[in-house]
């Protein structure tokens, strides 16, 4: 029945209130055809034909709800899935504005402490140089190293 | 007919992370043995950089996650 999917809602209605409706005729025809002496032998093979007509598009009109009310609740899901993809998009938007904002002050921030460090820092560069007055511990560049070395 | 005739199943595709979350955070750097006073000090300034972008990222895949997984709730 995956063939029903690719058949539009209102080719799908028309034809199976067509089958309905025409089982309902026919069955009244065949109903009166019978009454006519002439064509009474007919008759019967039209009611046949009417009755199975109305109980196949009786069986088919449910069908046809359910089948409807299947498409009315996919339709809805596509939508709310377009909706959702539309909003992750936006909230996207959002959270990249923000990293970008954070990320230019905490670099400023960094720029202006480069610059302080250059302005007064720089001032005891010669007091603590290897042979100084005040020389750097090599054990105190090592634990600052093995402090920023990624654990393997 | 059929309890549900549609072939193709509604599906969401996962939602695509921002390419500024995608990136790793950098190493930090290091000294050398015989470095300055000044450069220690912008060695640990830049490391301290490094942290901070690297934590604004993880706040902001924190709350991409919580923002996608309400979204995704709220689509049944």
């Amino acid at each position: 029945m995956w063939f029903l999917s690719a058949i539009s809602p209102t080719a799908l209605t028309l034809f199976v209130h067509a089958v309905f409706v025409s089982g309902i005729v026919i069955s009244v025809i065949g109903f009166f055809t019978s009454k006519i002496p002439t064509i009474a032998p007919y008759g019967f093979l039209i009611k046949i034909v009417g009755t199975m007509l109305f109980l196949f598009g009786l069986y088919f009109e449910g069908g046809l709800q359910n089948e409807l009310s299947w498409r009315a609740k996919v339709t809805e899901m596509e939508q709310k899935v377009a909706a959702a993809e539309q909003k992750s998009k936006e909230e996207n938007v959002k959270i990249v504005t923000k990293v970008v904002t954070k990320t230019e002050l905490v670099r400023e921030r960094g720029q202006d402490i480069v610059k302080y460090v250059d302005r007064e820092v720089t001032k005891y560069d010669t007091k603590f140089l290897p042979g100084g007055q005040c020389e750097i511990p090599k054990e105190f560049i090592k634990a600052l190293n093995d402090a920023a070395e990624q654990a393997k | 007919m059929c309890n549900c005739c549609t072939t193709v199943p509604v599906t969401s595709k996962f939602p695509q992370a921002p390419n500024e979350l995608m990136q790793k955070c950098p190493s930090l750097a290091k000294l050398s043995d015989d470095t300055k006073l000044s450069e220690i000090a912008k060695t640990v300034t830049s490391n301290y950089t490094s942290y901070h972008e690297c934590s604004i990222k993880l706040d902001a895949w924190i709350e991409w996650y919580g923002i996608q997984k309400q979204i995704y709730e709220s689509v049944k």
